[in-house]
């Protein structure tokens, strides 16, 4: 047994036999291994391990007693929704627990006031669809409909439809969180009542606890219950069509369209981002990385490379393909209005609209994440900024530049494509993320390199970044963004968990990992204490 | 081996190296595909994975389990073959996987399997039973073998020689006539003279199911000798499981395509639809009843015909020549569909969860022999959706599924009225 005697006894005391293992066939099957999210790399092989016991829990009551147990014990735990986060949602340290949530799976819809409750056993396409069919919607963040709504809100939380809906920290409302020590935290209206119908206060708004700007990883506690605002939406039904894998969304075209435009220049595409979001029109904008047409064309993965390798820097340099969602909210000819105003903003600016589906395989409820591991079969996002639009095209530039000088290969080629960026809440935001490939199969420590070297270029060219302590070393990027925000962020861990044991050694595991890995010792040009954790 | 050379070739686990170490837990495999996903009722089609919870028992676990066996890194114990073995095999990770990433799900947990037997820890006892009934008596239940055409009606006579030959497989000889009955009734309806094999054995399903493939193979041998012999141009079968069997399994044993058989393999709901489209059955007869059907795994996401494959895996995991992928696209879904709404009175309903993203009975491939009581819960899980959808009926194309929904729905006392489809054929005609 991997943990202590009692603390497993106390531990099972709680679930239950049928929901506690410390077996090796079933903690083996918790194991991060080489596949996913950033799976494969370095940080995979040197930072994960299998959980020495898995527990499921079904109440926030029995999270908590789990909690405190593993205090009393000074046993390390690892909140797991899904599994889905790559090796960072995956246990740490040796002996650890692995709470596997999936078990609270609750969930109660409130359409008058608009808005879902739900447990972190539920993914997104179920809230979606559950949202859709009473006339609402949510976003599904990129992360994938297989996310679990709460790890994904507390995390990213968006995709090209926040361009109406905005960021996903305004729609996280009534949430229970138990803190690292076993303590229940109430915030937003659920604080003084049993209704979630609020996220702000009283008092400080603690939302800021869960994930800053994109989430801590589980280093501070389990949210357990979490209220999310839906948004009205359009009333016609989009119908699921196809056998797999040809399946999509049939969309209503008089009330939902998607339009993909050719633009003359990146420029041409900026400015009709900003002029959408002047006129009010659209229910989302987007420049996606030119690779992905390929694989929607593609059958298989080796078709995908039949087409991709027709491509050249010239071919790509040119092409500037911009998507627009249009969504008639509220009527028939909203959407006349919309398309004529769009129309007008994309002759003027040079563009051509191309003929596009009817339908939708990616943004409503799908979110094809799983997909980006089709080509390569390995995957990373190494960098995802909200920021402004001005801000989103420089970014993706340098990315591609810094990618072209020295990472390719071993990344995937993508011929100085600067990958995706889009207009976020009516275009007084711009986001921009850059997404990696490469294969899993060859000597990855160039990935591994690239990943910290994005974090250099950032802090050089003045970038902002998202992927702060979680992600990156602590230490190298806390005093620059900061100039104490490690400082900060370690002591509000160590107020809330003295005893470290909520995901260990997050915020500080990149840190750990650069030390650890001898490829990537090198690279490290910042200060950092000799004893990390002191 | 994760480059270089390779074959689709499920006894040697090597073979799937790449495929296991790909996974990357998006769990497609357990959910229903996200564009049909029903909401938080219905959503998973993976038995095991929402049964046993622990991701272990989902195919992302499998994956992980499997990585770890080829490496030396787990040893056997009784959970391990729990994991390996309380699982349908039912397919639904594969489509799940394949909607995205086209790994070889379904063939590396058959791999996985042969491995446990070639190890010396598999199959289950209770495999081991069937598969000495089968070594014995030539059927999996262990009944006399003089009794294998007992089922067969006073009014019907099987030709001495046809182009179709009806496999009847064990079910329905010794456990559910009434299906061997209404096929071979259904057929002389239609007016087409049809065989029975001389000596008819069992098919071996559940042998190659649990991994025993030395044993699955010679009864492929003998099976495939024994019909080409008869000179049939169709081996007909009313028997999902069956179907899938002689379909893709034997081939894949024998390392032959599908094509290579010698006649062709038909599900009855296949030949029926043709004499209904060319307007050689009519089903004139009203049958009032408002009913659902079961998409079984083994005709629709397991049944796309095996073509042997061997080659390289070289840069990002491509692989060459070109794999046509089997992602259970073209499994035969609509045939029964169209069957039952060409029948008067038939009022069909379908489940929240169908054709490619169905859950699976819980009977099929050696899980309720080792498992009853999940297979039992599986047909029960099944059930609710049909009691959810207001359906009187439910009707399936294969014993296994019939046999398992019949003894659930009269463990719990449900009004659910459980079919073959051959029945319902019949009581058109």
């Amino acid at each position: 047994m991997a943990i202590s005697k009692e603390a497993y006894k106390a531990l099972e005391a709680i679930v239950g036999k049928e929901y506690i293992s410390s077996n090796p066939a079933v903690c083996e099957g918790y194991r991060a291994g080489p596949g996913g999210y950033e799976s494969g790399l370095g940080y995979e092989r040197v930072m994960t391990k299998i959980p020495g016991c898995v527990i499921m829990p079904r109440t926030t009551e029995e999270v908590q007693k789990i909690v405190k147990v593993c205090n009393r014990y000074k046993v390390p735990y690892v909140p797991y929704s899904t599994g889905w986060y790559g090796p960072r949602s995956h246990c740490h340290v040796d002996n650890e627990l692995l709470v596997d949530l999936k078990r609270m799976d609750d969930f109660e819809i409130d359409d008058k006031h608009l808005y879902a409750t739900v447990g972190p056993g539920v993914i997104y396409s179920q809230l979606q669809e559950e949202a859709m069919s009473r006339g609402m919607y949510i976003i599904v963040g990129g992360g994938g409909s297989q996310c679990s709504a709460i790890a994904n809100m507390i995390g990213d939380g968006w995709s090209p439809l926040s361009y109406r809906i905005g960021l996903p920290h305004r729609r996280i409302l009534g949430t229970e969180l138990v803190l690292p020590d076993g303590e229940l935290v109430l915030m937003g209206s659920l604080a003084t009542e049993e209704d979630s119908f609020w996220g702000e206060g009283p008092g400080p708004d603690l939302r800021g606890l869960l994930r800053g700007f994109t989430g801590l990883r589980g280093c501070l506690g389990i949210v357990t219950k979490m209220a999310i605002k839906l948004l009205p939406f359009q009333p016609e039904k989009l119908v699921p069509t196809g056998i797999s894998p040809f399946t999509a969304l049939e969309l209503p075209v008089k009330r939902v369209k998607w339009i993909n435009f050719t633009m003359p220049s990146k420029d041409a595409m900026r400015q009709a981002m900003f002029e959408m979001a002047k006129a009010e029109i659209g229910g989302g904008v987007t420049k996606v990385p030119i690779f992905w047409r390929a694989i929607a064309k593609a059958s298989c993965k080796e078709d995908f490379w039949d087409i991709w390798s027709q491509e050249s820097e010239e071919t790509i340099s040119g092409f500037h393909l911009l998507r627009v969602l249009l969504i008639a909210f509220t009527c028939e000819e909203q959407m006349e209005y919309e398309e004529k105003i769009l129309n007008e903003i994309i002759t003027e600016l040079g563009g051509e609209a191309r003929r596009t589906r009817p339908s939708d395989e990616s943004w409503f409820k799908n979110a094809d994440s799983a997909g980006m591991w089709l080509m390569c079969g390995g995957y990373v996002s190494v960098d995802y900024v909200i920021e402004t639009i001005e801000h989103a095209i420089p970014h993706g530039e340098n990315y591609a530049a810094l990618k072209k000088k020295g990472y390719t290969p071993p990344l995937m080629p993508d011929y100085g494509d600067p990958g995706w960026f889009q207009s976020f809440e009516l275009g007084h935001q711009g986001y921009s993320e850059f997404l990696v490939y490469w294969d899993p199969d060859v000597n990855t420590d160039g990935v591994d390199h690239f990943y910290l070297e994005t974090s250099k270029e950032n802090i050089r060219k003045r970038f902002y970044t998202s992927l702060l302590g979680p992600h990156q070393p602590l230490y190298l990027t806390g005093p620059a963004y900061g100039p104490n925000y490690h400082i900060w962020l370690l002591k509000v861990k160590d107020e809330f968990d003295p005893q470290f044991l909520c995901h260990p050694p997050v915020p500080l595991a990149h840190d750990e990992f650069v030390e650890k890995a001898e490829w990537m010792r090198p690279m490290k040009d910042w200060e950092s204490p000799k004893n990390l954790h002191s | 081996m994760l480059k270089g050379k390779l074959k689709l070739d499920v006894t040697n686990l090597d073979n799937f190296e790449y495929d296991m170490s790909k996974c990357i837990k998006c769990k497609g495999c357990t959910w229903v595909d996200h564009i049909y996903m029903p909401g938080v009722t219905f959503s998973t089609r993976c038995p095991s994975a929402t049964r046993y919870l622990f991701d272990s028992y989902g195919a992302y676990g499998k994956m992980r389990i499997g990585t770890a066996m080829l490496e030396g890194r787990m040893e056997y114990s009784d959970e391990l073959l729990k994991i390996l073995y309380a699982c349908t095999l039912c397919g639904a990770c594969d489509v799940g996987c394949k909607r995205n990433l086209d790994l070889e799900i379904e063939l590396t947990l058959e791999a996985l399997r042969i491995k446990a037997v070639k190890d010396g820890k598999g199959p289950m006892p209770q495999h081991k039973k069937v598969a000495l009934k089968i070594a014995e008596k030539h059927n999996r239940l262990g009944s006399p073998h003089a009794n294998r055409n007992k089922w067969l009606p006073s009014d019907v006579k099987p030709a001495e020689k046809a182009d179709v030959l009806y496999f009847v497989g064990c079910s329905a000889a010794y456990t559910s006539p009434e299906i061997a009955q209404a096929t071979a009734k259904i057929l002389k309806a239609s007016g087409t003279p049809f065989m029975l094999m001389p000596d008819e054995w069992c098919c071996g399903n559940i042998l190659y199911s649990v991994g025993m493939v030395d044993e699955a193979r010679e009864l492929a041998k003998r099976n495939i000798e024994e019909v080409r012999k008869t000179g049939a141009k169709t081996l007909l079968l009313s028997c999902a499981e069956g179907y899938r069997m002689w379909k893709v399994d034997y081939p894949k044993l024998l390392n032959i395509s599908t094509d290579e058989l010698g006649f062709n393999v038909v599900h009855l709901v296949e030949f029926v639809d043709e004499l209904i489209k060319k307007g050689s059955l009519k089903l004139k007869k009203k049958v009032d009843l408002r009913l659902t059907y079961h998409d079984s795994c083994s005709l629709t996401r397991l049944s796309e015909p095996w073509t042997p494959w061997e080659g390289e895996r070289g840069e990002w995991g491509m692989v060459n020549p070109r794999l046509e992928r089997r992602r259970g696209t073209n499994g035969v879904y609509q045939q029964p569909r169209d069957i039952l709404q060409a029948i008067p009175g038939v009022e069909l309903v379908e489940m929240i969860r169908m054709k490619e993203n169905a859950f699976c009975c819980g009977a099929g491939r050696g899980t309720r022999e080792a498992f009853p009581d999940f297979a039992s819960w599986a047909a029960k899980e099944r059930l609710q959706e049909v009691k959810t959808i207001g359906a009187k009926a439910i009707v399936s194309t294969c014993p296994f599924c019939k046999d398992n929904f019949a003894q659930a729905a009269s463990k719990d006392g449900e009004k659910v009225k459980v079919l073959d489809i051959s029945e319902i054929i019949l009581a058109a005609i």
